[in-house]
């Protein structure tokens, strides 16, 4: 059994269709990325998970259950676009309010517990509207903790956090899966961020998933390359752009080779040709760069 | 598989939701400034009313009194469904437009916060946020025609109206129109609903549905049908206008037959919408 399941999900919004023959696994203990361009129907496919949009076809299936299922719905925690808190509230009282809504019986001491995995008890007391967005953002989350739920979905819940924050919420999605029943959807175009935490990876395009993988399966697929720094960077990359049929430099000022070959190799080439290499390494490209070396294999 | 099998999916029942919803509502009433500035408004226009009209004019005449007796600014002397003067208006009607407003403004939070998403990913049953709403907003016009009612009688007697009443038909009317805030806070949690994305224009709404504004061109079909004056008293406008002081308890029975029928209707209907709709 999976904690999600869709099959051949579509939905239109007028003439536009947001979301068109969608298929997505999402296994228990799973925290799955979900990534996607802007408009690319994550938010809108998010929104159908948790019951916020009626589909327009196809099939999602929740630990089982049809996505309609009361049962399994009380146990999906939820923060897209906003919190759900009310601004004149503390952050004490909405979090209660959201207690009493899921009528969670010994409601303070799990608020207590709640606050206390995103780092915010100290905050309890703070006006919502007074918070920070990155506090807003925490207490998004300990809203959609609330209740023991069983399946997350978080719409960029990493937007504004800072270092430290974004350290907390990895902590925490580790901490809520670790017992391997308990799914994560996450949405976030900070991929760096999300490589870190995730298991599994769906992309979407244009409303269809393209590509739907393990962070393993991630590992395998992301190609290595030599890293090289010298003292002559503009001939040395046209000696390599000759020999080699990809080389490219990167943001950090180093040329980076992708071909099947070693950095002794390189070296051995470039002092031939009278050219002294400074530093070199072998890498991998990660989660943001196999993405858009996707999306331009797709344009 | 054996993990899977330690899972438990179980909602809570029915009067658990409902309890947990209302909790919200009505913490929520009662925390925010909004209630208590609405329940001034209401205690305050009357007041306004009935001492403006005593007020002399820029010649220094007095003016003709709207009313001639202070229960006159609670309800009209006799059903007037079409209305000829301000006075024949500004009665506990009025609770009506101030409320809607009010419906508007509490339910346009639950948009723009987010907070109904939260709940409806939680709380696949609609009925439950339809119910809580009209509960909740029904009490709080019923706390507004209790306050209107002691700026009224305040206003009254301090511009020295008569008092003089038939009390069994003033206490009927007074219920009576408490009761009508059943119907009427369902219509307006309906029109919300409707209107989510657009909170001005829900507003307007709100007011023009709670003016009664509508009644007039349904009179005017009722006369040319040759129909009587007393079925428009299956709207709520109408049964709002009925609640008089020349009521009976036949009046009574018709405002809590009208009320709960187009609350019950507005609940069925709003709930329909918001299952086959999106939640922004």
């Amino acid at each position: 059994m999976n904690a999600v399941e869709i099959r051949n999900l579509s939905k239109n919004f007028g003439s536009k269709q947001a979301v068109c023959g969608l298929n997505m696994t999402v296994p228990m203990g799973a925290i799955y990325g979900f990534i996607g361009e802007n408009g690319s129907g994550k938010s809108t496919t998010e929104k159908m998970i948790c019951g916020l949009i009626p589909t327009g076809g196809g099939s999602i299936k929740l630990y089982g259950k049809d996505y309609t299922d009361g049962d399994v719905r009380a146990k999906v925690g939820v923060l897209i676009e906003a919190p759900g808190c009310f601004k004149g509230l503390s952050v004490w009282d909405n979090m209660m309010l959201q207690a009493t809504n899921l009528n969670i019986p010994d409601a303070e001491k799990e608020v207590v517990k709640v606050l206390k995995m995103v780092r915010m008890e100290g905050a309890a007391g703070n006006k919502f509207k007074n918070c920070s967005l990155g506090m807003k953002q925490r207490v998004g989350i300990a809203m959609a903790l609330l209740g023991n739920p069983t399946l997350l979905v978080l719409d960029e819940p990493l937007n504004g956090l800072d270092a430290d924050g974004m350290r907390i919420m990895r902590e925490v999605f580790t901490d809520i899966v670790k017992d391997g029943k308990r799914s994560i959807v996450v949405s976030s175009h900070l991929l760096g961020e999300l490589q870190k935490v995730a298991t599994h990876y769906g992309i979407i395009r244009h409303g269809k998933m393209i590509k739907e993988m393990t962070a393993d399966e991630l590992d395998t697929s992301c190609r290595t390359y030599v890293a090289i720094q010298t003292a002559d960077m503009n001939r040395a990359k046209s000696l390599l752009g000759c020999k080699y049929s990809r080389v490219e430099e990167d943001e950090a000022g180093y040329i980076r080779v992708y071909d099947m070959t070693t950095p002794e190799e390189i070296v051995a080439y470039l002092y031939e040709n009278g050219i002294c290499v400074t530093e070199i390494m072998t890498d991998k490209i990660g989660l943001e760069e196999y993405y858009i070396d996707l999306m331009k294999e797709g344009n | 598989m054996d993990a899977n099998k330690e899972l438990k999916f179980e909602s809570p029942s029915f009067s658990k939701r409902l309890k947990g919803m209302l909790g919200v509502d009505f913490y929520r009433l009662f925390h925010t400034p909004m209630f208590y500035i609405f329940l001034a408004i209401a205690a305050i226009i009357p007041a306004m009313v009935s001492a403006m009209t005593m007020m002399p004019d820029q010649n220094g005449n007095t003016m003709e009194p709207l009313y001639s007796n202070v229960w006159q600014i609670i309800a009209a002397s006799e059903p007037l469904y079409v209305i000829n003067t301000i006075a024949d208006y500004a009665n506990m009607n009025m609770v009506f437009i101030f409320g809607g407003i009010m419906v508007s403004i509490f339910i346009g939070h639950d948009y723009r916060s987010g907070y109904v998403k939260q709940l409806f990913t939680t709380h696949a049953k609609k009925q439950d946020y339809m119910m809580s709403k009209s509960i909740v907003c029904a009490f709080a016009m019923m706390c507004m025609c209790i306050t209107y009612l002691l700026g009224g009688v305040a206003g009254g007697v301090l511009a020295g109206y008569s008092l003089e009443v038939n009390a069994s038909s003033l206490v009927i009317a007074i219920l009576g129109k408490i009761i009508m805030s059943i119907g009427w806070a369902s219509l307006y949690t309906f029109l919300n609903v409707i209107l989510r994305r657009y909170f001005g224009v829900s507003i307007a709404a709100s007011f023009f549905f709670g003016t009664g504004i509508l009644i007039i061109g349904v009179a005017a079909v009722v006369e040319n049908l040759s129909l009587p004056a007393s079925f428009l008293n299956i709207f709520l406008y109408g049964s709002s206008v009925n609640a008089c002081l020349v009521s009976n308890i036949g009046t009574l029975f018709v405002c809590i037959v009208v009320s709960v029928a187009w609350a019950v209707i507005y609940n069925v209907l709003g709930t329909k919408i918001l299952s086959k709709s999106d939640v922004y």
